[in-house]
């Protein structure tokens, strides 16, 4: 009986926690050497005519305020270490969204002298969104399934 | 000696679990209402509730180079400042629950605590942004501190009393913003600059220094000053409320006095861009000086007149 009423009491909390963390995605975006294309595109998610507040994204400044780590471009040699910083300041647990095809696989860029390769290379990535650039509605997609992929574990 | 009232009134009404509700609630007609009118849809209106429990659910980091005992007492000090106040104003139409001659000085004294924390918090962390932002915090806080208090100790002047039930049983009949618009003006922008909203947002511009103070904060300590923030706002609110417009009678007149308060405030969020701070200062200097003109001109025509 003592069991089951912790397991409950777990059960609970953890679908608190999965609903807080699903509807309330604080986001900030790092370009580790990206064409501005994709970060032109994911300002464009931002401005009002998508209002990603809908779903309770919001551009966060700090990365130790943010959920969500949205990632540009192609992983250069000088942006590395920088990259990984960012990362290891969020708090747990966090996210990372690879925004177009140079954050997936490198892209054009692959080979070249000073890039290390895609973001899976220096850091975890939970969700791939392909295109170059991805458009809003691409990127809204992303972050819906991500969030969905929560909901599922 | 009863032992239960007390603490229903610190834990659940008026102070409590019921200010935060309420703070929760006028966060979100806030941000629902800057959204319109940036021509966006806005927020979900469990919006502020599920970032306050995503952030309690996260975890805290507490970086290298701070003192870990003011880093986790500060939020709580912020929070237990802002949550004192919610006991001696008129919320939800209700006299405050405790009452003394002199309490306006104290809530408006504890409503600077939640900013001095605030500040404190900034400077104890070894982030740069954060030291920048608790300096801008407290340059504000000198530069609006003085007109606000002054705007706010009007209608004591009028009322002849310093406690606020009393104000606000006097400005029941008398509505105290058609003979001082100068002070009901400059105590709204007083708010708006204690709660860092955006025309005065230079404490914690993301777009110059990431969070300002509250850059390092994470989880826990950045929920519970939201918390702080948002029960700031209410109290605030109220206060303004019950000194100029008209006092707050009965609970209609309290959320329709409020909420038309928020209406401007957020009217007056989407119309200014963001002041450098010194332009913040320069401004709150001169409206130092309006509210002192107003204060002598009430001393001239004599009390008489107005009370």
């Amino acid at each position: 009986m003592a069991l089951s009423l912790t397991e409950t009491w777990q059960n609970t909390l953890a679908s608190i926690k999965t609903w807080a963390f699903t509807n309330s995605p604080w986001a900030i975006h790092y370009n580790s050497g990206s064409c501005n294309g994709c970060d032109i595109e994911i300002l464009a998610t931002l401005t009002p005519r998508y209002d990603l507040e809908r779903f309770g994204v919001i551009l966060q400044g700090s990365p130790r305020h943010a959920d969500v780590l949205i990632c540009t471009g192609p992983v250069t040699l000088q942006s590395r270490d920088r990259l990984k910083r960012t990362y290891e300041q969020m708090p747990d647990p966090k996210f990372v969204v690879a925004v177009g095809s140079c954050a997936t696989s490198g892209g054009v860029f692959l080979g070249c002298y000073g890039v290390v390769g895609h973001i899976d290379e220096v850091i975890p990535v939970n969700a791939y969104i392909p295109g170059c650039p991805p458009r809003p509605e691409a990127i809204i997609d992303g972050v819906v399934k991500l969030l969905q992929s929560l909901q599922k574990k | 000696m009863n032992i239960l009232g007390p603490i229903i009134n610190v834990l659940f009404f008026p102070a409590g679990l019921f200010v935060l509700i309420i703070g929760l609630a006028y966060l979100w007609v806030d941000r629902k209402l800057v959204a319109q009118f940036q021509n966006r849809i806005g927020p979900r209106w469990f919006q502020p509730l599920a970032d306050v429990v995503k952030l309690f659910f996260k975890e805290e980091v507490v970086p290298d180079g701070v003192d870990a005992r003011f880093f986790v007492g500060l939020p709580i000090l912020a929070l237990a400042a802002a949550l004192t106040t919610a006991l001696y104003v008129p919320l939800v139409g209700l006299q405050g629950a405790y009452n003394f001659p002199g309490d306006l000085i104290v809530v408006v004294y504890l409503l600077s605590v939640v900013t001095m924390s605030l500040a404190l918090a900034g400077s104890n962390t070894a982030s740069r942004f954060s030291l920048i932002g608790a300096t801008r915090t407290l340059t504000q806080l000198f530069s609006y501190e003085a007109p606000f208090l002054l705007a706010l100790l009007g209608p004591a002047i009028v009322a002849h009393s310093w406690q606020i039930n009393t104000i606000n049983t006097y400005a029941g009949t008398h509505w105290i913003l058609l003979t001082q618009p100068i002070g009901f003006v400059i105590a709204l922008v007083g708010l708006m600059g204690k709660l860092e909203l955006p025309p005065f947002d230079a404490p914690e511009a993301e777009t110059e220094i990431v969070a300002g103070a509250m850059t390092d904060y994470s989880g826990r300590g950045l929920a519970i000053f939201q918390l702080a923030k948002a029960v700031e706002m209410v109290v605030g609110l109220t206060l303004i409320a019950a000194l100029y417009l008209g006092g707050i009678g009965n609970p209609i007149d309290f959320f329709a006095k409020t909420l038309i308060l928020l209406l401007f405030l957020a009217g007056l969020q989407s119309l200014f861009t963001r002041f450098r701070i010194e332009q913040t200062v320069k401004w709150w200097r001169y409206a130092a000086l309006l509210v002192l003109a107003q204060w002598v001109i009430m001393v001239v025509l004599g009390q008489g007149v107005l009370s």
